[in-house]
């Protein structure tokens, strides 16, 4: 793996900071710049039930942040709150530094995209991308002139989702694929500078939502817009967020960089919600000899990084993704027996499920274009170096003390 | 003799002008053990075809044999097929427990028995702890793996499974397709499951049938799917990414073979990297689509220019887009990189990575230095 590899928009894999689960996280970042959009203790709740519990955070002008999540995480109402269709009942929201309270939705600056698209079915394409632009009037401008700069703008934004030849169709006339563009088209044709997308290719096909999430980073980029992006597709948040927030059950367990939350997840749930296939989990009791800490697995030892020496004596889950798994030699030292179940091609990928002599699952997964066994008896190299240390009760992480070089864990003396 | 046999089979619905090919003539084999997946986006024919297979759809013309016996006149009950079907619901006054052993309970079998072959197939498919509930007080999913388990606890000659496992969070979805496909293989079921998931469809199932419009595209092995699929539909349908798609021209001389691509773009060979055969294709043909999975993508020290667009790095692998040849081109890494947007790179494919289509009519041409029949 090439450590030097940036995803876009990758913080340094040193800033440690960033990892405090989204706890004091506006105060280790942007206290220099004022940020685009700052959520501070933004608190709401439906009867008795609490949608959205404390949520901070900051998203810097330009920069993407995705907020992902399981269903009924509070991303939506999250995302209503910041446009201003839905009051907190607690928390503020800063645009530009400026809090939002009592200012309309609509002198909010913002451009919203949904999932269901929300097109008006009685409008043609253009007409709809072009309603954002009816209640912004010119100053001075004339009636011909104000409406030669509409066309010119709904026809600029078409032209870059590719749906300049379908401008004058009834979106019942489109295809989802259409219908989703021209969405896109309306949220971004005043040029807001502020971007709320509610899963907007959630209900595109495979393939389009696949062509979608390479085209929208840099469409976003050229428009130089700032962006929350809600998703509950783990490839998507990775893919498109400089930063991701993490929201469960109305809090945010993580906010981090890809790179953070996929290899210095902060809980067992996140390191399980980003991956495909999951991460294995797998119980072990960390113990200690005169060599060091280590863990058993199938009866054998397997010396733990000695910053991890805080783990003996709790119980733990040790966590292995499955692309870290590989197969090899009886001899090589570490492989433990397993038996291949079953082998299933996974698009590049091919995935074995195979279990310990313990009876115990866990899922490889290779490139495609790699051999290896497709079932019977084989045997699994298991690199701790790339394993991750789970407190089995809370799910949290158990960051080395110390750091090393080559864990996971770039940051020095990162343990809460 | 074959498990089941589909002959020239046709489904047509309405009549007359309002009436509609749901399927033409389909021909289809499965052998007994085999497990295979009809793919294909809804309005395909699939699920037509699997009601068909059960009895629950006439066939309005051709022939399927089950076991070797013609079903024309044979209900649904006497072709000795267990189901899990959309719609083929639950029993709602039994307990999943109920519905799961009922067949085996029908059956006669020993009480203790059926408790024992409950348990471990709801284990497998971890519902384990609801199978006292009854089918309204649980989750869409959970009735869907109920549905399931009913239907895989019985020996049956054939297990028909529609969308098996479309509802299923992700974090399940592997664990449990590599579990059911070891508890088919194992017992030798013979199943035929639908599904428009393509990456569910190459997990589970030995041989796929491609279906669009009506038609079998094609059907095969995932792996010819992948490497030698028959039309530039199937070539783009299967496979995530997609396949990378091209129009050339062909130009060739004594020693080299080059295709023109846009923008002053070529790619350039010798010509026993394609050997005679293909060559001589390739002379017939001024223009083609060449196809390119994302894999056989290589980013190289020589080869044509390509700008990076965009570079996702997605936990275990990269997805990097770059404009090429007026087109965009996709390639796959399975290590991190580090292009970013604006990069130049340089991108190379192999010969025997070239899929080669007829540019009107999309049919298969070659396979790398092979000839399509």
């Amino acid at each position: 793996m090439n450590d030097g590899a940036a995803a876009p928009g990758a913080t340094d894999a040193g800033e440690g900071s960033l990892e405090s689960a989204g706890r004091g996280e506006s105060e280790d970042r942007e206290t220099d710049s004022v940020a685009k959009l700052s959520l501070h203790g933004i608190t709401r709740r439906y009867g008795r039930e609490t949608v959205l519990d404390q949520v901070s955070l900051d998203v810097p002008a330009g920069g993407t942040l995705v907020l992902f999540g399981p269903s009924g995480a509070g991303k939506t109402v999250l995302l209503r709150v910041v446009a201003g269709v839905v009051e907190a009942d607690a928390g503020e929201v800063l645009i530009d530094g400026r809090d939002q309270h009592g200012i309309e939705p609509e002198k909010r600056g913002i451009g919203m995209a949904f999932q269901n698209f929300a097109l008006f079915p009685h409008l043609s394409a253009f007409e709809n991308i072009a309603t954002p632009l009816h209640s912004r009037r010119g100053e001075g401008a004339t009636r011909a002139e104000r409406r030669d700069t509409r066309t010119e703008s709904v026809e600029r934004v078409a032209r870059l989702l590719k749906i300049d030849h379908v401008l004058r169709q009834s979106p019942g006339a489109l295809s989802n694929g259409q219908k989703q563009r021209t969405s896109l088209a309306r949220a971004l044709v005043a040029e807001p500078e502020l971007l709320l997308l509610d899963d907007p290719l959630r209900n595109v096909d495979a393939k389009l939502r696949f062509e979608m999430r390479l085209e929208l980073p840099r469409l976003l980029a050229d428009q130089g817009t700032t962006v929350v992006y809600v998703t509950q597709d783990y490839k998507e948040a990775m893919a498109l967020g400089d930063r991701i927030a993490v929201l469960v059950a109305g809090r945010v367990e993580q906010i981090g960089s890809p790179e953070d939350i996929y290899l210095r997840p902060a809980t067992k749930r996140i390191a399980t919600l980003f991956g495909d296939p999951p991460i294995n989990l797998l119980d072990v009791d960390p113990e200690c000899d005169a060599d060091g800490p280590y863990v058993t697995l199938s009866g054998r030892r397997y010396p733990l990084d000695p910053a991890l020496a805080v783990a003996v004596g709790r119980q733990c889950t040790l966590g292995v993704r499955p692309e870290a798994l590989r197969f090899g030699d009886a001899s090589e030292p570490g492989a433990i027996p397993v038996t291949v179940e079953a082998e299933t091609p996974l698009n590049e990928k091919v995935v074995d499920l195979v279990t310990t002599v313990r009876g115990r699952e866990i899922l490889v997964s290779r490139p495609a274009h790699l051999s290896g066994p497709a079932s019977g008896e084989a045997h699994l190299v298991v690199p701790m170096e790339r394993a991750l240390l789970f407190e089995r009760a809370s799910g949290e992480r158990i960051r080395p003390r110390g750091g090393s070089p080559g864990s996971p864990d770039t940051d020095a003396g990162g343990a809460r | 003799m074959s498990q089941l046999e589909i002959e020239d089979v046709t489904k047509i619905y309405g009549a007359k002008r309002d009436a509609v090919a749901a399927v033409r003539s389909l021909d289809l084999r499965i052998e007994r053990g085999d497990v295979v997946a009809l793919l294909g986006s809804s309005g395909c024919g699939k699920t037509s075809t699997l009601r068909m297979i059960a009895g629950f759809e006439s066939v309005t013309s051709g022939t399927i044999r089950v076991g070797g016996r013609d079903t024309g006149r044979l209900p649904p009950a006497g072709r000795n097929i267990a189901m899990a079907f959309e719609g083929y619901s639950l029993y709602p006054p039994m307990t999943v427990r109920e519905n799961i052993g009922f067949a085996l309970q029908s059956a006669r079998v020993d009480a203790a028995e059926i408790r024992r072959r409950v348990d471990d197939m709801a284990a497998m498919l971890e519902i384990g702890n609801i199978l006292e509930r009854y089918p309204s007080s649980i989750s869409g999913g959970q009735q869907q793996r109920a549905s399931l388990a009913r239907a895989l606890i019985r020996e049956a000659g054939m297990h028909l499974l529609d969308e098996p496992m479309g509802q299923l969070e992700p974090q399940l979805r592997a664990l449990l397709r590599g579990r059911i496909k070891h508890y088919l293989k194992e017992r030798g079921c013979t199943v035929i499951l639908v599904t428009h998931d393509q990456t569910e469809a190459n997990a589970l199932a030995d041989r796929i049938a491609v279906m669009e419009g009506g038609e079998l595209q094609q059907y095969a092995t995932p792996a010819e799917l992948r490497d030698r699929p028959a039309n530039l539909f199937t070539g783009t349908f299967i496979g995530e990414p997609p396949m990378n798609v091209i129009d050339a021209a062909p130009v060739l001389d004594g020693t080299r073979v080059r295709l023109v691509l846009g923008e002053g773009v070529s790619l350039d060979y010798p010509r026993d990297a394609f050997g005679e055969p293909v060559v001589r294709v390739l002379g017939e043909h001024p223009r083609v689509t060449l196809g390119v999975r994302p894999h056989a993508v290589r980013v190289a020290e020589s080869g044509a220019p390509a700008r990076v667009v965009v570079n996702q790095w997605l936990g275990d692998q990269s997805h990097v887009a770059a404009a090429f040849a007026g087109a965009t081109l996709v390639a796959v890494e399975h290590d991190r990189v580090s292009f970013a947007r604006g990069d130049t790179i340089r991108v190379a494919v192999a010969a025997e990575d070239l899929h080669l289509f007829d540019a009107t009519s999309g049919k298969a041409l070659a396979h790398g230095a092979e000839v399509v029949a």
